[in-house]
């Protein structure tokens, strides 16, 4: 469906987007995650054909977007970041605008801008003036603009920004209704969100694309899962030679001293073994109590901060 | 480009902006009339249409002008137009098409003057009629001036003065000396408002015109490159 090769931006000498490649598949909810500044936006305004790439070749549904644009463009709908919109027309008149600048054929329009009014929920407001609109409106109001003209391909940039938390579920849930008839593109730095809704995730960081995969296999492949978090009460100090008697233990960290006197470590184990069996045995021998063992999990959150960190060095 | 001259057209309505511009140049008319037809009691229209596209586009033309694309950038909508299959050209001659048609609409009003000169006298109606296909295309001329103007900056003050110092430069160039004849934009006009087509004249203001609606095109498909 979209098919990025070896896109390069450059602004002078500073490179926003270096070098990125990625292929898009059909029904596919693909988001695009990165610290502010990594370049997430500059990757979809090329993609939507706002901006020109430096180098590199963007294909949307088999057309280019530089020798094709027209035909190119009409596959997408686009939701631009700030939600901006014509503050001074009535939500009909933006949507029916939107419908008119998409080529709706003319006898399908009325009806077309109807139902997506309808759909994105904006029926008793659409003869308001959008000036007048919540935020949360507006940025249906935006989406209404985006569906309209039924694109194959829906980009949303940074779709929940400035909402309430019943909004963000609203449009969350919008976002996965329509992914079952689009394919959807869509950027935040919000990562539960992602892992909500998304079936694949981009990570980019500085410009660069650091991961790409489902958001469960991204978690896998940096989780250090044999890291056990253990909170014990060490009255005879024996925590400090521990690892000489537990040969698969890799390096023990403190990581708090609680107040009643337990003390909470991460023990980060050799290879693959799960430590959890040895420790309970062993520890009992050496008269520590266990208040608490629990293998770490990890969340996208962590991964996400690791990739980041591991790009950086 | 119907969707963009209709949308266009709304907002110049919805805001006072259309109100005013027709306003103004009723007034500029309505002097002009005064000081040249009734003042002397002459039956020749011409000098009021010239005297109106000396004066009053100058006034007209950055108010028409000054926020098309300027405040497109500073909202954040340039995106949803440049991002719709819509090209750059249809863009810019739907948003040239709607600006002119406020002073079209204006021009319409206008045939006011001629009515009240034809119960004392018999105009030309043709020499009206040649001085208002003049007056749109100096109208044409000057708006992609003020079209390409606007498309420089995100600020519409900004875009309104570029196209003033402009236009006094281009209308006025010959008063400060008579070598600058030829580059006077007003006198491209001077044979419309004497009732002459004159096709170098014509051809003139045409090509003037082409060249800013160009430029206009090339800051808008650079824009894209560097932003």
């Amino acid at each position: 469906m979209i098919e990025v090769k070896n896109v390069t931006k450059k602004y002078g000498k500073a490179v926003a987007v270096d070098n990125i490649s990625f292929t898009i598949k059909e029904g596919e909810i693909i988001g695009l995650l990165g610290p502010n500044g990594a370049g997430k936006s500059t990757t979809m305004n090329m993609i939507t054909g706002f901006i020109e790439q430096t180098t590199g070749e963007i294909i949307v549904d088999g057309y280019d977007m530089l020798k094709k644009p027209k035909k190119a463009k009409k596959q997408i709908g686009y939701m631009p970041e700030g939600v901006p919109l014509y503050t001074d027309l009535t939500v009909k008149e933006f949507v029916t605008y939107m419908a008119e600048m998409k080529q709706v054929n003319k006898k399908e329009r009325k009806e077309k801008v109807e139902k997506i009014i309808e759909e994105t929920g904006l029926k008793d407001v659409q003869k308001k003036l959008i000036r007048n609109l919540s935020r949360g409106y507006k940025q249906r109001v935006s989406m209404a603009g985006a569906l309209v003209g039924d694109p194959k391909i829906l980009i949303l940039d940074e779709p929940t920004v400035g909402l309430d938390p019943k909004q963000i579920t609203e449009i969350r849930n919008l976002i996965k209704e329509l992914g079952k008839t689009h394919t959807v593109i869509l950027s935040s730095h919000i990562l539960s969100e992602v892992s909500q809704i998304c079936n694949k995730v981009i990570i980019i960081n500085k410009g660069k694309m650091v991961a790409i995969d489902t958001p469960e296999n991204l978690e896998n492949k940096v989780a250090n899962n044999n890291d056990i978090y253990i909170t014990v009460e060490d009255l005879e100090n024996k925590m400090a030679t521990i690892q000489e008697k537990i040969k698969e233990i890799e390096k023990i960290k403190l990581v708090a001293q609680n107040e009643d006197g337990t003390k909470q470590y991460v023990i980060q184990a050799k290879g693959n073994t799960d430590l959890r069996k040895i420790i309970f045995s062993e520890f009992a021998k050496e008269n520590i109590t266990i208040f608490e063992m629990k293998k770490a999990d990890t969340t996208l959150e962590e991964a996400f901060m690791k990739l980041i960190e591991g790009g950086e060095k | 480009m119907k969707a963009i001259l209709k949308k266009e057209l709304k907002s110049y309505f919805l805001s006072p902006i259309g109100y005013v511009v027709i306003g103004i140049f009723l007034l500029c008319f309505s002097i002009f009339f005064y000081l040249t037809a009734l003042s002397s009691g002459s039956v020749d229209l011409g000098a009021l249409y010239y005297y109106t596209a000396l004066y009053g586009l100058i006034i007209i033309v950055p108010i028409l002008t000054m926020r098309m694309f300027a405040e497109e950038r500073k909202n954040g909508t340039e995106q949803l137009l440049l991002t719709s299959p819509i090209s750059i050209f249809k863009i810019v001659i739907g948003k040239l098409m709607a600006a002119l048609s406020v002073i079209v609409i204006t021009l319409i009003i206008s045939f006011l003057f001629y009515f009240i000169v034809s119960f004392f006298g018999e105009p030309s109606i043709n020499q009206v009629l040649v001085a208002m296909l003049g007056f749109i295309l100096m109208s044409i001329a000057t708006l992609s001036v003020g079209m390409f103007a606007s498309s420089l900056t995100e600020n519409q003050i900004i875009a309104g003065i570029i196209t003033v110092a402009f236009l006094i430069m281009s209308l006025f160039i010959t008063d400060i000396s008579s070598v600058f004849t030829g580059f006077a934009l007003i006198n491209f006009y001077t044979s419309f408002a004497q009732g002459v087509i004159s096709i170098e004249n014509l051809i003139s203001l045409l090509l003037f015109s082409v060249v800013f609606i160009s430029f206009t095109m090339i800051v808008m498909q650079r824009r894209k490159m560097v932003k």
